[in-house]
């Protein structure tokens, strides 16, 4: 997945990878205009039907510029969420396929893709999870949800993936990106954000996790640089490699568990000066 | 003989050192010649009178039973004295008998060429037809991309060289071919079975059955007074090169013709054989090879081919005519998944992976092997490998392997193709589904790729598996055999007409020189193949998906491949 350009533009990354952000929340209305504009039949594939709520079944011929007009316009105006998500769909179908395939090697894995759990507001209780003990799971997401003033539901729905399972894998990658944040204590950061691309490109050994992490430095302070390379990427090497894959776990069901619980299950530590 | 008839002993040879059904069939059951020593000096005690021959084959299975039929049916060569020396008891397979339900798990396919010759040397006309399968199509898909290929018998247009070959044999139009091996077409008017429309592009039959033919055809030339001496349930104890030792044979030394270079053979029932030529068709551990001094040179694949007799529900196959006389293909990381058909709703596969899948699948209850037979031809290969880890170390799986396949059979059948959600149909035909295993016809074998260095030496020749081994995917071992064979006879009997010594190494070298080529090639291209398959690292599945797709597309280039697989044409045949 192209995440290189929204690595350059902190707010777009998190519209992508974490699309409750407030990024995202800025511009929920410019989705459908964006998504119209490419729904009418092309002479070349004339696309047939929706394979799932939300589907634009695109041509080839539209996927090319969708892609290229989204990158261009994500460039230019970082905040349009909408564009990034676009994008990261576009280019995405290798990257999600390698993912589920790595899911349907791990029984979890697999109970997730039969199931398909969704994270809403609504199935995750955040009002429940606000009364649960400091330290939990739950409460420590929740805590994150609340500061950086975001919800589950406000998420960038998936439009141009075409394969019903592969868009819920994409869904399930968006909807379970807070849930590493509260895993490692990393913050929604360019360079920590960064430090989690590491981390996933360890872990499932795909190197397009990667692409933002080349051009994402350049953006940095000096200061900034030095600590991702001698303090995250360091942690990302070697949680990565000793760690369950993330999109493998349930994480609706380690609400109620001590952080450091879920954390020592999964083989995960805290990043240091996060 | 049928396979479930097979004692312990002949099963786990056939485990052991057979090769793939349909490439490498030419090592059999009754074949594993063991030498005791070989020796290069002579041996001092010889109880036994020596006895001399023209021709000493060593090994009865296919190659070897074959090039006797062809020499005895020869006029100068069938004047010859031959012996035919094999371990195992030949009569097995004259009293072959089995159900019509039933069949050998050992199936080959037989190009029209291979088909021309066992015609011409008597043998086509000794088989059961009705046993014999026509191959009227192919579908070779890879497992990763999807990615597919299609023969039909119906593309290979008749009787001429394609212009393609044409062109880069330097023979444009006009000449005919002129040798015989090119020659198949006109001289072979019944390459059609049943009154077909286009020649199929090969039969499928049981390694027993050819052997059955063969064996019937050896007894029939034997009554009409051939020499023609089989030494069967007898095993090579050794082969001496005799040079110049007058010792032994005094009573030769005598004689004006020198035959002081000739091979002399120790057989294990006290019997000497002394000849002129000895032919190895012993296998791919050739002991008439090690003899003669000639390397053999290759690797063994980190594969084994694992072969079975399936029931099929020819009802389940989308492709035209219920899928009938169509073999099926699916390339896989882990190797190729091939099945093969046969007549009455059966089907032979021939299944290679590694070698641990491949034990893991022969213990599988026969209900889940069935369903894992089924996924192999249709669910992605992530989902093979998650299924291949639940086989339980005594083959027990680990999870409900029908559930599982179900399940994500309905999720793949609810994701259209790339080609229906643009508005195309998906015409991808399914192979039919897999209902049950014939008992004891599950057995693996390491498949290899070797040719030897040479296939002549003073004396010596090798045909078959002796000279070169295969990987099964493109099911050309017999043939290439076959092939041997029919160049062998025809080299020999040349130069008996010419009144040369069919020992001396300058009398096989044409044998050599128009073998060695097409066999390298053969085992080269399928070589490379085998490992383009071999992996799902997707650059390589990308390139090798649109070059089989563009080869789709390519109606003479396509032609041209088939008839280089049926045995048609051949890459640089010389004379």
């Amino acid at each position: 997945m192209s995440l290189s350009l929204s690595a350059r533009f902190p707010r777009s990354l998190r519209a992508l990878v974490n699309p409750t952000s407030r990024a995202a929340l800025l511009k929920p209305a410019r989705t459908a205009p964006c998504a119209t504009l490419f729904t009418s039949s092309s002479p070349l594939h004339p696309p047939t039907g929706k394979l799932y709520e939300g589907h634009i079944p695109i041509s080839p011929l539209q996927r090319t510029i969708l892609a290229v007009g989204s990158a261009f316009t994500a460039l230019a105006n970082p905040l349009r969420g909408d564009m990034v998500a676009a994008l990261g769909e576009t280019t995405g179908e290798m990257f999600l396929s390698r993912i589920r395939d790595q899911m349907l090697q791990d029984p979890e894995g697999r109970r997730i893709l039969r199931e398909r759990p969704k994270i809403t507001s609504e199935t995750m209780q955040l009002d429940k999870l606000r009364q649960l003990p400091d330290g939990t799971f739950g409460r420590e997401y929740v805590r994150f949800l609340d500061d950086q003033q975001v919800s589950p539901d406000t998420r960038e729905p998936v439009h141009f993936v075409d394969s019903e399972e592969l868009a819920y894998v994409m869904q399930r990658y968006r909807e379970t990106h807070d849930f590493y944040h509260t895993l490692t204590g990393l913050p929604v950061t360019v360079d920590g954000e960064i430090a989690l691309k590491w981390f996933e490109m360890v872990q499932t050994g795909l190197p397009m996790t990667m692409l933002s992490s080349f051009f994402g430095p350049l953006r940095l302070t000096s200061e900034e640089r030095a600590r991702l390379f001698d303090v995250y990427v360091p942690w990302a090497l070697e949680n990565g490699s000793n760690s369950k894959l993330l999109m493998n776990v349930r994480w609706e069901e380690w609400m109620d568990r001590p952080v450091e619980d879920v954390q020592r299950e999964l083989g995960v530590q805290s990043c240091p000066q996060a | 003989m049928a396979t479930g008839m097979l004692s312990r002993a002949a099963r786990a040879r056939i485990s052991r050192c057979m090769n793939p059904a349909l490439a490498t069939p030419l090592a059999h059951p009754f074949r594993h010649h063991r030498i005791a020593h070989i020796r290069s000096q002579s041996t001092s005690a010889s109880a036994a009178p020596l006895e001399q021959y023209d021709v000493v084959i060593v090994g009865g299975g296919i190659a070897g039973s074959a090039l006797a039929c062809a020499l005895a049916s020869a006029k100068a060569s069938g004047a010859q004295r031959i012996a035919l020396i094999e371990a195992f008891d030949l009569s097995n397979h004259i009293n072959w008998s089995p159900r019509p339900d039933q069949y050998s798990n050992r199936v080959s396919s037989l190009t029209p060429k291979s088909v021309a010759f066992l015609k011409r040397i008597g043998v086509w006309s000794e088989l059961d037809h009705s046993r014999i399968a026509a191959c009227e199509g192919m579908q070779v898909w890879d497992g990763v991309s999807g990615a597919r290929i299609t023969f039909d018998a119906a593309d290979v247009n008749g009787t001429q060289s394609s212009f393609l070959h044409q062109v880069f044999s330097g023979k444009l139009p006009t000449t005919t071919p002129l040798n015989n091996s090119s020659n198949i077409n006109s001289n072979d008017d019944g390459t059609t079975l049943n009154g077909q429309e286009s020649p199929p592009l090969a039969w499928m039959t049981e390694n027993l059955h050819v052997q059955r033919g063969l064996q019937k055809q050896i007894m029939a030339h034997q009554a009409r007074g051939v020499q023609l001496d089989i030494f069967e349930k007898t095993k090579v104890q050794s082969i001496t090169a005799n040079q110049a030792d007058s010792t032994i044979a005094p009573e030769v030394a005598a004689e004006s013709m020198d035959i002081s270079d000739w091979p002399i053979l120790q057989l294990e029932n006290g019997k000497r054989l002394q000849t002129r030529l000895l032919v190895g068709a012993d296998g791919v551990n050739s002991p008439v090879r090690s003899f003669a001094n000639i390397e053999s040179l290759g690797w063994d694949y980190s594969q084994f081919g694992l072969v079975a007799t399936l029931q099929i529900d020819p009802t389940t196959s989308t492709a035209p005519g219920q899928g009938r006389g169509i073999a099926w293909q699916r390339f896989l990381p882990t190797g190729p998944v091939a099945m093969l058909p046969l007549n009455n709703g059966y089907a032979s596969l021939v299944w290679s992976t590694t070698p641990k899948i491949a034990q893991d699948l022969k213990k599988l209850p026969a209900r889940d092997f069935c369903a894992l037979v089924n996924a192999a031809f249709s669910a992605s290969p992530a989902e093979l490998e998650y299924l291949y880890k639940n086989i339980g170390p005594n083959g027990e799986p680990l999870v409900d392997f029908q559930q599982e396949i179900e399940w994500r059979a309905s999720v793949q059948d609810a994701e259209p193709s790339k080609t229906m959600l643009r508005g195309g149909a998906n015409t991808d035909a399914k192979p039919p589904k897999v209902v049950d295993v014939q008992e004891n016809t599950r057995a693996p074998f390491p498949l290899r790729m070797r040719n030897s260095s040479s296939y002549v030496e003073d004396r010596v020749v090798l045909v078959g598996d002796a000279a070169h081994t295969v990987h099964p995917l493109a099911g050309q071992g017999l043939n290439q055999g076959l092939a041997d064979v029919e160049c062998l006879a025809r080299v020999i009997e040349q130069s008996l007409l010419s009144g040369s010594d069919i020992g001396n190494i300058h009398s096989l070298t044409p044998y050599s020189s128009e073998r060695f080529l097409p066999n390298l090639a053969m085992l080269g291209t399928v070589d490379k193949l085998s490992k383009l398959y071999n992996t799902d690292f997707g650059p390589v599945v990308w390139a090798r998906s649109l070059g089989l797709t563009a080869v789709d597309n390519m109606g003479p280039i396509k032609t041209e491949i088939m008839r280089f697989a049926m045995g048609l044409e051949e890459p640089s045949s010389s004379k």
